[in-house]
């Protein structure tokens, strides 16, 4: 949907505008953002990516965490690399939301996680502009509470580069929250879920770390049970321990997929994952 | 044009005897044997009608324009791309591009090829290697996986793999369960449609019917693959084993050898370009080159950088003392780009790592000593060739390396990867070098008489008509396969601000 050239245009002002008054605690519009609903997680988009996690600037994306610059070599978790020239925050992101649409899940996280740094991966230009200005006017609405401070939203194609952000087992959640379904026989390798794929979800996460899934399709629920419970790095998290844990109920009622389908009436499926400890060498 | 030889390699097919050897060179879709002790012999990929029917359009690794494959270019023979010799010399396994094959020849003692298995692929293989004892193939894809096959197929393992994929279609029979009510996106909607479309559709593509496990996958077009035995932790541990590959977004993955090859023990980063080429020294660190200026040597037991190696430096000071070259640098040197075509280990030198290093379209060999621990490896050597590199290979006999052969482009303007040469101007396909007492490579005439009875042999084959190069394909800013084979390198990097 690359729109006409007079609605591009209104999309600039309104942007523009944002950024001009940056004291401004209004939140962003969603219709100055909607972006065509696929990309192709395939093609050499022109993405920034950090050649490594260590080379991520993370503290600009979580300044009330940056690291001063005497305690960063101290703190930090990644040793850093000759030329690097980033700059790192006080404790690493352990929460990720992959293909985080419009943020839904993040912004009712964020408060119930408030000592966890929590990021949103979305490859859509717009939609990630649209979280990151919402993060903005959140965090400006709450100053005196400091919350929305652990939760940013950043640009990456994780099919390609998510241990280009994450180093081996730092994270605790991954969440992959009604994604794309690709019915396809041929697109198979296009959906978020593979068996080739999850050895790189079992690598960022520590053992114990959870992957949660939420679909309305019920293909793609077997789809990504078959893989994961057939991927030697995972288990299926039981029903009880599904239903207890807080992560669950807030995946099914605060997507923005999740309103959606629960206006139409439609079935919500859950599945976890545990990431297990890694088999001896043989 | 007569298509110079892409691959070659030499081996030892007579474990009983170390003087003798076999040169094996691929020129187009044929491969040439020649034994030390005389005698040439040729095989060729015939031209396949089978693969005439049209080629799904919907591969999404491919840019939109890519998308219709002429089904012409399948009625040629397809081109070898790359030629593998197990590490008892008693097999060689070559790809063939065009129809993603895998084949596996016996080589007899005297050098003859004998087919003894063809399996086509469902991407095309772009880099392989062998395991276990060259029981296993290892074949990394342009989509991005690795599969394991057995060297050679069994006869049993057809039917078993025919009884099975009709059960798994049986049991996952399609029953579209994206239902109107659950439907509720536009997004959703099309998925649908296209689901209840695809039903319809009888399936395209019959599964593979010989015995393939998929082992791991990066989503990035693969470029390389190695394998490693380390000794294990504890005295009397099995050895550990690594898979490493690389791809065109800058990764290379460290995985863990079957059967736990879907633990990824790590990923060496620092590269900015893609990497085409990785290459363990005789020390075991690994040495990785590709778009990027720098070689980097890596502690990959633990994914740390241990130094960097300029290549670009070399290539320009080679390139500025030699100005006849097409590719030498007119204005800004910034502006050369190196694309890495290959790296290998050679010899140690002083007791110390050595790799000799090509770079696509730079008609010289670059030797390294490396020594990435004490960070003072260096360019000890550039070796000027009669015209730009495109395979190397060395013959060892034990510790010691007795030659290495360089096949060189006799078509094509030294410096130049598409600027032809002129007719009086034609090198031989290969050029020979030993290694000298002081620890530098020289040209030896020892290997003469083998190198040109090949030589001529082909440049009768092409004289004949048989090898011509398709330099024009039908699609204007597509290379043509051949070209793509020779000169494929630089183009992996990327385009700024292609699609987005
Ligand atoms: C159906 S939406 C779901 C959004 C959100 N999780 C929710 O539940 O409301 C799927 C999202 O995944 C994003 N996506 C698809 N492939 C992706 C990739 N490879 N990397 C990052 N995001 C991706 C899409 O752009 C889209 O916004």
């Amino acid at each position: 949907m690359p729109g006409a050239p007079k609605k591009r245009q209104k999309r600039e002002e309104y942007k523009e505008s944002l950024s001009k008054d940056d004291q401004n605690g209004a939140l962003p519009k969603k219709k100055f953002y909607r972006q065509r609903a696929h990309a192709n997680p395939f093609s050499d988009h022109s993405l920034t990516y950090p050649k490594s996690p260590s080379d991520m600037d993370w503290a600009s994306y979580y300044p009330a965490y940056a690291a001063k610059s005497d305690e960063s070599e101290a703190t930090v978790t990644q040793a850093p690399t000759e030329e690097d020239a980033s700059r790192q925050i006080t404790r690493p992101v352990e929460i990720a939301d992959i293909g985080c649409g419009y943020g839904g899940l993040l912004f009712a996280l964020a408060p119930k996680f408030p000592d966890t740094l929590l990021v949103g991966m979305e490859i859509r230009i717009s939609v990630c502009e649209f979280v990151q200005e919402k993060i903005r006017a959140l965090r400006h609405q709450s100053l005196a509470t400091n919350t929305y401070q652990n939760v940013a939203c950043i640009r990456a194609n994780t099919m390609k580069f998510l241990p280009n952000f994450f180093a081996k087992a730092q994270l605790s959640k991954i969440f992959l929250c009604f994604p794309d379904p690709h019915f396809k026989a041929r697109k198979h390798k296009a959906r978020i879920v593979s068996s080739t794929l999850n050895s790189e979800y079992a690598y960022v996460l520590r053992p114990g770390g959870i992957v949660y899934t939420i679909t309305d399709v019920e293909d793609l629920h077997k789809w990504m049970v078959e893989h994961f419970e057939a991927h030697p790095s995972f288990e299926r998290v039981g029903e009880v321990e599904q239903e207890g844990d807080m992560c669950v109920e807030v995946m099914r009622t605060e997507t923005e997929e999740g309103k959606k389908v629960g206006r139409n009436g439609g079935r919500k499926f859950v599945a976890c994952f545990r990431r297990v400890e890694d088999p001896p060498w043989p | 044009m007569a298509i110079p030889f892409q691959c070659v390699r030499v081996c030892r097919p007579d474990p009983h005897d170390q003087s003798s050897w076999l040169l094996l060179a691929a020129s187009g879709p044929r491969i040439y044997s020649s034994h030390s002790s005389g005698g040439t012999s040729v095989w060729s990929s015939q031209k396949s009608s089978e693969s005439a029917e049209p080629v799904q359009a919907d591969e999404s690794q491919e840019p939109p324009g890519k998308k219709v494959k002429l089904s012409k270019q399948a009625e040629e023979p397809p081109n070898v791309s790359k030629l593998l010799v197990t590490s008892n010399s008693q097999h060689l396994v070559a790809v063939t591009a065009e129809d993603k094959c895998l084949r596996v020849f016996r080589l007899d003692l005297t050098g003859r090829l004998e087919p003894l298995s063809q399996r086509s692929m469902p991407k095309r293989p772009c880099a392989v290697t062998m395991i276990e004892n060259d029981a296993t193939i290892l074949c990394a894809d342009k989509f991005g996986d690795v599969y394991a096959l057995p060297l050679l197929p069994s006869p049993t393992d057809a039917d078993d793999i025919a009884v099975a994929a009709q059960e798994k279609e049986t049991s996952a029979s399609f029953v579209p369960t994206a239902t109107p009510l659950t439907v509720h996106s536009g997004r959703n909607r099309k998925a649908l449609e296209d689901q209840l479309k695809q039903k319809l559709q009888p399936k395209t593509k019959e599964p593979l019917k010989f015995k393939h496990d998929l082992l791991l996958g990066h989503v990035s077009m693969l470029t390389e693959i190695l394998y490693a035995e380390v000794e294990g932790e504890k005295t009397g541990a099995k050895p550990r084993t690594y898979i490493f590959t690389a791809d065109r977004d800058e990764h290379i993955r460290i995985s863990r050898g079957p059967p736990q090859s879907h633990i990824i023990e790590g990923f060496c980063q620092g590269h900015r370009e893609f990497v085409s080429k990785l290459c363990l020294s005789r020390s075991g660190d690994l040495i990785s080159g590709g778009g990027d200026d720098d070689l980097i040597v890596w502690d990959w037991l633990s994914c740390r950088v241990l130094e960097r190696i300029s290549i670009k430096q070399p290539v320009l000071d080679f390139l500025k003392a030699h100005p006849q070259h097409a590719g030498s640098p007119q204005e800004s040197e910034g502006d050369l780009r190196v694309a890495v075509s290959g790296i290998w280990a050679a010899p140690s030198t002083f007791s110390r790592d050595s790799v000799l290093v090509t770079c696509e379209g730079v008609p010289a060999l670059f030797h390294f000593i490396i020594d990435g621990r004490k960070k003072v490896s260096s360019l000890q050597q550039t070796l000027p060739l009669t015209g730009n590199p495109l395979d190397l290979t060395l013959l060892e006999s034990g510790p010691i390396t007795e030659f290495i052969v360089v096949s060189i482009d006799q078509t094509r303007a030294p410096g130049s990867a598409t600027m032809l040469r002129q007719k009086d101007d034609v090198p031989s396909r290969m050029q020979a070098f030993s290694l000298g007492s002081s620890g530098g490579w020289n040209l030896t005439s020892m290997l003469d008489v083998t190198l040109e009875r090949l030589n001529s042999q082909a440049q009768a084959d092409a004289l004949l008509g048989r090898e011509a190069e398709v330099v024009n394909p039908e699609t204007p800013g597509k290379q043509s396969p051949v070209q793509d084979i020779l000169y494929g390198i630089e183009n992996l990097r990327k385009r700024a601000g292609a699609e987005d």
